[in-house]
């Protein structure tokens, strides 16, 4: 079958609840771009022209339907004062969190075209949209409050927090909420469309009861905010996120991209209000045999296609960065074989 | 809202700045049809930059509220148009005759005329080669005008629905956009085609005519009036085999609508173009003046958007306030440019536009509303500055001159616009007493640093003219 449309005229139809040619194919390539670019991983996080220009070569390379502004979810946190480093071949780890140095009220909101490495964010938008901004859409992942503010502390007591001092985490919402928001205004005047991702938020992490009372509430502010602005929002929670289903539905969101989660019960019980996203094992796509892969794919989006709100045939979470690009080939030509709406 | 800034043009990111002191009540307040889950009609220019109109980063808009909402309207059309046919409405393409047969489709309930033509901004809102390239893979090459935009996005389908049913005009309209309408017959749509004659002037040859005169003192043979009234009739009746309703008492109503419009953008032309400071800028008043065409697909909205329009125009006016420099010299454009940017780049320079010659005369004159409805429609059109002399296009523009309210001319051609090839250097003929600059508009993202400097050497030249 012969395609009609670009992917930027695709996503369109996509949000209008119109059905496209055939439905979109955006795997998580994030980082993977780098290994496509045979770039150095720090150079792809840390110098905007190059992240869009690995990730202008992964689409030269793969022919999916985004580019996906992302490194990894401490980019907030770190703009708001957590110490990361920066290993040559592979992502930023966190070496101390804001909170372990400061109050949150001495914690400042930052400024995106300033602060740590959002500038490099931005200038990764910008690059991409004047290659490729009228073809392709631009999407630029954007940690939620919780992720962020698991980011700004400790882990382990953050979570303890949640139970003891709720109001102090509350406080680290607020104030990491304003921090995406802030953020969220200077992507879209640079021309990206936010991806709101919380990982960290998923029931493979937290209790749903935890995620009803921190997490969802902020990632339904923010989903408000951007609303303002007429814009489609995604939000992807990685992990098992089957337990908080139901809950997805109040945060608003236009799209929602899972991982691990039976597709068919995702469908049941989304697709009547969102668009889904999702949701092909990423663990599968790095190991499986290609065989293995075009058949999965295929059994995926044929029932991905039957959402009601559309569907957009993609990973569970970030394709992993030394996948064969063999793999992630056969991932969207299976998809391009079964994908089609249009006769 | 905004009532304490001072008018000025903005940019992007300014108008995102702006954006953020609106209230969530009164953004959304502006919904299509009412309905909550659907987009807003008050979205800041980022909105659609993110959705690919990539030129939107380097143009400036009005700051005023009534801008805000004009451009979000205009920019949500695609979404309105598939919307309309997902709650029952039926979206109606008319195509080449450029302002009347809306007012006749207007007159069906839930039926919601479009012209797939306007598409031809979209390449250079969008600095775009992906519908011009398309056009030209399936038979319409860089000869046709910008217009063969549309028969690209007829093959795609993810600008505008399929129109549940379609009018194209031919004879004296567009000839470039015939033949497009052709190829777009060949795609497997089906037109139903309308004549438009030719307004012939030559009475001296023609001496078994009767002859009458338009409102705007134009001369056109009678039987010309009875023709367009029967094509009209022929519309009329394909509406009513289509929807099964045959309400005259409606067309008359669709009338009253569209004298509405056409009397409050003839005011904010008059308003504009006479006051001491420009009031808005020119960018937006062609938008204006395009939109008595089909209201942008949502008549009233339109109108009621136009409201707030001339609302904000008149108190501009009367507390003396402009959005460009007091010395800004008043020059007439001829030929609507398919680049926005062009507009904004010309007031960048020193230039004011006080008149327009935009091919579009039939929609801006008002219909008369004491006669029979189809006389009254093929009366308004035959005021078509298409469809008639070169002189005649261009007299309103040649008294302006000698009233010296006009101090230079800009035409604006377009490669493979026919029309443009034979008249430009008639009207630079006619105009003889001010300076003219013509240019051909490039193709989008084509305007070069020479293209400015002419510009500039035109400013210039008007600017020593003066003195």
């Amino acid at each position: 079958m012969r395609e009609t449309l670009t992917p930027r005229e695709r996503f369109g139809l996509l949000v209008i609840d119109e059905k496209p040619d055939r439905c979109n194919i955006i795997p998580l390539v994030t980082s993977h771009a780098a290994e496509i670019a045979r770039m150095k991983l720090k150079k792809y996080y840390t110098n905007g022209e190059a992240m869009a220009r690995a990730q202008i070569a992964a689409i030269e390379e793969y022919g999916h339907d985004a580019i996906s502004i992302f490194s990894e979810v401490g980019i907030i946190a770190e703009a708001m004062g957590s110490d990361f480093d920066y290993p040559d071949d592979d992502l930023p780890v966190i070496k101390r969190p804001a909170l372990t140095k400061k109050n949150i009220e001495d914690i400042k909101i930052p400024v995106p075209k300033r602060d740590k490495r959002l500038p490099v964010y931005l200038e990764a938008i910008g690059y991409a949209y004047q290659s490729l901004g009228d073809k392709v859409p631009i999407l630029a992942y954007v940690p939620a409050p919780f992720t962020t503010g698991m980011m700004l502390s400790d882990p382990k007591t953050f979570l303890i927090q949640t139970i003891r001092d709720p109001d102090h985490i509350k406080k680290i919402m607020e104030k990491s909420l304003q921090a995406a928001i802030e953020f969220c205004y200077d992507i879209i005047d640079a021309g990206a469309l936010p991806i709101i991702v919380d990982p960290l938020a998923s029931s493979s992490v937290v209790s749903p009861k935890a995620y009803k009372n921190f997490a969802l509430p902020y990632e339904r502010a923010l989903i408000d905010f951007l609303h303002r602005y007429d814009l489609d929002i995604i939000l992807h929670i990685c992990g098992n996120t089957e337990p908080i289903l139901d809950l997805l539905l109040e945060t608003g969101a236009d799209l929602v991209s899972l991982d691990q989660v039976d597709l068919s019960l995702a469908i049941e019980k989304l697709s009547k209000r969102m668009r889904i996203i999702g949701n092909f094992d990423t663990s599968k796509i790095a190991f499986s045999s290609p065989e293995e892969i075009m058949e999965e794919v295929k059994n995926m989006v044929k029932r991905g296609i039957k959402s009601k709100k559309g569907y957009i045939a993609s990973t569970g979470c970030e394709v992993p960065i030394k996948t064969p690009p063999e793999n992630v080939r056969t991932f969207i030509n299976a998809a391009k074989e079964v994908g089609w709406y249009w006769e | 809202m905004f009532e304490d800034l001072k008018p000025k043009k903005i940019n992007l990111t300014e108008w995102s700045h702006q954006f953020r002191k609106i209230s969530d009540q009164i953004i959304k307040k502006y919904k299509y049809y009412g309905n909550q889950d659907w987009g807003i009609y008050l979205s800041p220019p980022a909105t659609f930059m993110v959705y690919g109109a990539r030129q939107l980063k380097r143009l400036k808009f009005d700051n005023s509220f009534a801008a805000l909402r004009l451009w979000g309207f205009v920019f949500n059309e695609s979404e309105r148009l598939f919307r309309a046919k997902q709650v029952g409405k039926k979206v109606i393409a008319t195509m080449g005759d450029l302002g009347t047969i809306p007012v006749i489709v207007m007159s069906f309930p839930d039926c919601i005329p479009f012209y797939p033509e306007c598409i031809w901004w979209t390449p250079f809102f969008n600095e775009s080669f992906i519908l011009l390239d398309m056009a030209t893979k399936l038979g319409a090459p860089e000869p046709a005008c910008f217009s063969r935009a549309a028969l690209a996005a007829f093959y795609k389908k993810a600008y505008f629905p399929k129109p549940d049913l379609m009018f194209a005009s031919t004879g004296a309209s567009c000839d470039d956009y015939s033949c497009i309408m052709q190829l777009i017959e060949g795609l497997g749509y089906n037109p139903i085609w309308i004549e438009i004659p030719f307004r012939r002037k030559s009475r001296s040859y023609f001496v078994a005519d009767d002859y009458e005169h338009t409102k705007w003192g134009i001369d056109y043979p009678k039987r010309f009036e009875t023709y367009l009234m029967s094509e009209y009739e022929k519309v009329w009746q394909n509406m009513v085999e289509f929807t099964d309703i045959n309400n005259r008492n409606y067309l008359a109503k669709s009338i009253k609508n569209a004298n509405r419009l056409r009397k409050l953008v003839e005011n904010i032309k008059k308003l504009s173009y006479e006051a001491e400071l420009a009031p808005f800028p020119g960018l937006e008043l062609m938008v204006i003046e395009f939109g008595n065409l089909y209201g942008y697909a949502d008549f009233d909205e339109w109108t009621d958007i136009i409201e707030m329009v001339y609302a904000t125009i008149s108190e501009r006016v009367q507390k003396g306030e402009g959005v460009l420099n007091p010395d800004a010299l008043p020059i007439a454009w001829v030929t609507p440019s398919p680049d926005p940017y062009l507009l904004n780049l010309v007031e960048d320079l020193g230039c004011r536009i006080v008149a327009t010659e935009y091919v579009i005369n039939q929609a801006l004159v008002e219909i008369e509303e004491d006669i029979e409805p189809f006389q009254a429609l093929a009366r308004s059109f035959l005021n078509a500055s298409l469809i008639g002399s070169t002189e005649q296009r261009v007299r309103r523009i040649i008294e302006g001159v000698e009233h010296g309210r006009i101090s230079g001319v800009l035409i604006t051609n377009m490669l493979g616009c026919s029309h443009c090839a034979m008249e430009t250097r008639l009207i630079q003929q006619m105009l003889s007493k001010v300076p003219v600059l013509s240019i051909d508009v490039p193709a989008p993202f084509g305007i070069t640093e020479q293209l400015k400097s002419r510009i500039a050497a035109f400013v210039e030249t008007i600017r020593c003219a003066r003195r």
